[in-house]
């Protein structure tokens, strides 16, 4: 592998300057405009106190918020276990026709926009919705039965909707990785199977069911646009409280930044809990080899019923919601009963402005487009520019620094953006900038993650024999290194197109008149209840981040099947989908999942060829 | 680098979508959505060719004039009018400095509104309809259910049955935290906790309120006096019961204000006296479903007859709202935890 290269004065030079490059953009784009948060939160008139953090955390409303936002994220853990642990069973366990198939749709909650998870859940579990008049219907009842909406549960359930896959997907890969000698020996002992799963397997499995639980707590503490759309005014979450303090309700921007300042300390200590428990059940994990697959409809168990009766209503809880706005969108709702129609289409594409999204239609659609084009740009450059940096200076100084973004919240980002952009210099660029600048330091952390273990995969003699040959190591870069990082390239900036196309928090922040994106249109549809031209443009946006992450999936499995530099036993093919480690939380809930200074430099391909490679390696 | 350039060159086509000519009105969702505002949009850029006049209102009244107020307070602002302010917000909005001052004599119209609805003495805000908090309820309520007095709406059997608007984005949400305070003075936060149970949620603003009630999410809905009205002139029948509470109905008076930082002055009056002239005052009834302001206006009979007028009208003195609403919102915040 490329050991740094140090012999040459003039190449540390080279280094230092590159360094400047993504030092500066951040120095300005972020590490400012987070100056301006921690100086609004905890200066009052040019003092540095605590004041401001004490009366917040005084306020018996900031203390329901935090502790609704723990003990909504703990529940939706648990809701996501139970969920998804099963799932993970059945994927390890059973072979069936479609498993590849359902195995590959558990990525789906990664790059499904949240807020059309959202809309989903009013359309499908609302009182009039799809679930509660098709069980009126066929049980004849008066009242709608399932009234979930407008609770507590709504949000758990629609948490738990995104993240029952992610625990399935540990479980699965824990346990295909799991040594099955242990069970055999327990059965052949006389354990029964049962008794065998208890005593044996689970305990093999409690690391990664433990990593699994501790990154869903994460990503639903940072949760936002789910209980911003499902919570009403009675639950909220912190991230939904630095939201309604900077732009909603008693406009305050000192409490913003104090909430802010509570919320990023929050994460800071989630995400070093969560590291240095994945590190701890990393170590635990060992042993190779496959658990046995069993064909699934030979067997007459009533295990068979019970499977049925999990995963009906899995399918439901699953695809109800995806369904319904689907086939919201292409209905025309009247009183004897709904009408096809393209009605809906022909609204979301209108060129006419809408008062209610603050821009037109198609405005909204268009700047979704060039907003995810920017962001997509930028953070290619930024982070091929960091991942360079990086290789030549190993300093995990620099690499905190650089990878620093990771650790703040959305909203967090949102709040410092928002207010470096009424002041200079960032106040001399339009609007639509405000969230082209956050996408791309939410996404080129994934960029870097992606990138920088296929660079250091690659044989250095390469570039080195262009340098020989007189090219300059922008050449170099431009015609050895950039074509064999190829199609590692291609899918990272696929999976960042679509991490912005689908993400609101930053964009509930910035947005303005005429600048607005998909998300928070649909957003604004919600609220005032235009349920047709919600669903129209929701299902324009999840079949746009659809292709984005089909395109993902190819570039990444095609370049990993010709380079073949995946050192993973799987199928690289079967990797692919997530070979970018940390999955986006659904498109804005972001995980903090880089490795600590203090933790294992993800110096091997392994880590970047595999999901949540750092858990299992 | 093509590329790059053709991508700025789009980017600053979007950023541009709110230019120079155009003379934006921030107001609350149901303006937009009832309300005459395509009359006033229609009137204004016959009066001003050249001048696109365009709403903002993703959100409702309360909720908008927060956004203005954190957008002035870091010195940026598209607004140049403001339309939905109400007497409960209006002490936040003076003190922020939110507008400035109109000139009466730009606004011919302005003599034919009587003095008792001028809210503001300041000389900032002017009032442009008016009418009244009441509850409503749908059909699917039975008769014996129907609430008459606060004490109803605490009944065990409208459990998870009322939709009411958050105070701290909704001007209607607002006006019924004043109203309960009004009308229980310090013990409002008890009558609070014990209504939460018969809540089924708090919306952001009263346009999705509203619209879930007429979905059927919930029979009961805090809205206005005219809704009876509302639903008698439109699908001819009155279908919905307006109910004061022991006789009360909170007064509402929605106005609007020049915003300190326009560079169109001219236009701004010329704005506000065609949404109090004649012709918009006399829409103002069968869209806003509101009371109009000008005194010149004659009422529809069946909006006039259908139009509840509460026995006693409950209006907060502005003074004791601008001095007590920041710890009345911490205290309402703080209750909602139940």
């Amino acid at each position: 592998m490329a050991g740094p290269p140090r012999r040459l004065t003039g190449r540390r030079a080279a280094g230092a300057a590159l360094a400047l490059l993504p030092l500066l953009f951040l120095g300005v784009a972020f590490f400012w405009p987070l100056w301006d948060v921690l100086r609004l939160g905890l200066q009052v008139d040019g003092r540095w106190t605590g004041e401001r953090l004490q009366a917040a955390l005084s306020d018996p409303y900031v203390r329901r918020l935090i502790l609704f936002t723990l003990e909504q994220a703990a529940l939706s853990a648990l809701l996501s276990l139970l969920l998804g642990f099963p799932l993970g069973w059945f994927l390890t366990r059973y072979r069936f026709p479609g498993r590849g198939l359902l195995r590959a749709f558990t990525i789906v909650p990664f790059v499904l926009p949240s807020i059309t998870v959202a809309l989903g859940f009013v359309l499908f579990f609302g009182r009039s919705g799809y679930l509660n008049r098709f069980l009126m219907a066929v049980l004849g009842l008066g009242e709608p039965p399932i009234q979930v909406l407008y609770t507590l549960w709504a949000v758990v359930l629609a948490h738990a909707f995104y993240n029952a896959p992610v625990v399935a997907r540990f479980v699965n890969a824990a346990w295909e990785r799991a040594d099955p000698t242990p069970v055999e020996a327990a059965r052949t002992l006389g354990a029964r199977p049962l008794r065998a799963f208890f005593t044996v397997t689970l305990p093999l499995l409690l690391p990664a069911v433990l990593s699994a639980l501790a990154l869903v707590f994460v990503l639903c503490t940072l949760s936002f646009s789910i209980p911003l759309a499902l919570g009403g005014a009675r639950y909220a979450t912190v991230e939904v409280g630095v939201y309604l303090y900077a732009r909603g309700v008693v406009a305050s921007f000192p409490r913003a930044a104090a909430l802010a300042i509570l919320t990023l300390g929050l994460s800071l200590v989630l995400t070093y809990l969560h590291l240095w428990g994945g590190g701890t059940f990393s170590a635990r994990q060992g042993g190779v080899g496959l658990a046995p697959t069993v064909p699934l409809f030979t067997r007459s168990r009533p295990s068979r019923a019970l499977w049925l009766l999990y995963l009906l209503p899995a399918a439901v809880v699953f695809l109800g919601p995806i369904a319904a706005v689907i086939a919201d969108s292409f209905l025309h709702p009247a009183p004897g009963g709904a009408s096809p129609t393209l009605h809906w289409y022909r609204m979301i594409l209108s060129p006419a402005w809408n008062p209610f999204i603050e821009s037109s239609p198609l405005a909204a659609v268009r700047t979704s487009l060039v907003v995810g084009g920017g962001a997509t740009a930028l953070s290619l450059v930024l982070g091929l520019s960091v991942s360079a940096v990086l290789r030549r200076v190993r300093s995990r100084v620099l690499e905190t620094v650089l990878m620093a973004p990771l650790a703040v919240s959305s909203v967090v980002l949102g709040l410092a953006l928002l207010l470096a952009f009424r002041r200079p210099p960032l106040s001399a660029l339009g609007g639509g900038w405000a969230i082209v600048l956050a996408h791309t330091l939410i996404v080129y952390p994934f960029v870097v993650r992606a990138i920088r273990p296929l660079w250091d995969a690659l044989d250095p003699a390469l570039p080195e024999a262009a340098r020989a040959l007189g090219a300059s190591p922008f050449i170099a870069f431009r015609t050895v290194t950039l074509p064999l990082l190829g199609g590692g390239v291609l899918a990272a900036g696929a999976f960042a197109f679509a991490l912005s196309l689908g993400e609101m928090t930053a964009v509930a922040m910035l947005s303005g008149p005429g600048v607005m994106t998909m998300p928070m249109a649909i957003y604004h549809f919600l609220g005032s209840r235009d349920f047709g031209a919600a669903s129209a443009m929701a299902t324009v946006l999840m079949g746009t981040t659809a292709l984005a992450a089909w395109a993902w999936d190819r570039a990444g499995s095609r370049w990993l099947k010709r380079d073949g530099a995946s050192a993973d036993s799987r199928p690289p093919a079967e990797n692919a989908p997530l070979s970018f480690a940390s999955p986006p939380g659904g498109g804005e809930g972001r995980v903090r999942g880089n490795p600590p200074p203090s933790g294992p430099k993800p110096s091997t391909s392994r880590s970047a060829a595999r999901p949540f490679g750092r858990f299992h390696a | 680098m093509r590329k790059l350039i053709g991508f700025v060159a789009a980017l600053a086509l979007t950023t541009s979508a709110v230019a120079a000519e155009q003379f934006v009105v921030y107001a609350s969702r149901s303006f937009v959505r009832w309300g005459p505002a395509a009359a006033i949009e229609q009137a204004f850029e016959a009066a001003h060719p050249g001048v696109d006049l365009v709403w903002v209102a993703p959100a409702g009244a309360a909720e908008m004039l927060s956004r203005l107020i954190a957008e002035l307070s870091t010195g940026r602002t598209d607004a140049d009018v403001f339309l939905g302010i109400t007497a409960g917000s209006l002490p936040r909005a003076l003190a922020e400095g939110l507008f400035r001052p109109f000139d009466p004599d730009l606004i011919p119209n302005l003599a034919f509104v009587p003095d008792d609805l001028r809210v503001d003495p300041s000389g900032h805000v002017l009032p442009f309809d008016h009418g009244y908090i009441a509850f409503v309820a749908s059909p699917a309520l039975a008769e014996d259910l129907l609430p008459r007095s606060f004490a109803d709406l605490l009944r065990p059997e409208l459990r998870g049955k009322i939709i009411l608007q958050d105070p701290r984005t909704s001007e209607t949400g607002l006006a019924f935290l004043l109203w309960t305070v009004a009308h229980f003075g310090e013990d409002w936060p008890e009558y609070w906790r014990a209504l939460l149970p018969n809540l089924l949620t708090i919306t952001r603003g009263w346009t999705e309120a509203f619209a879930m009630f007429e979905a059927g999410e919930a029979p009961l809905v805090l809205s206005y006096s005219t809704d009876a009205a509302y639903a008698y002139l439109t699908v001819g029948e009155a279908k919905y019961r307006v109910l004061t509470l022991d006789g009360e109905g909170y007064r509402l008076i929605e106005g609007l204000g020049i915003v300190r930082t326009t560079r169109r002055p001219e236009l701004a009056h010329a704005f506000i006296d065609i949404v109090l002239s004649p012709e918009i005052q006399a829409l103002i009834p069968t869209s806003q479903w509101m009371f109009p302001v000008h005194s010149g206006v004659e009422l529809v009979p069946d909006f006039a007859r259908l139009a509840v007028v509460p026995e006693h009208p409950v209006f907060l003195d502005p003074g004791e709202v601008a001095e007590h609403l920041d710890d009345w919102i911490s205290q309402w915040q703080a209750l909602l935890g139940g």
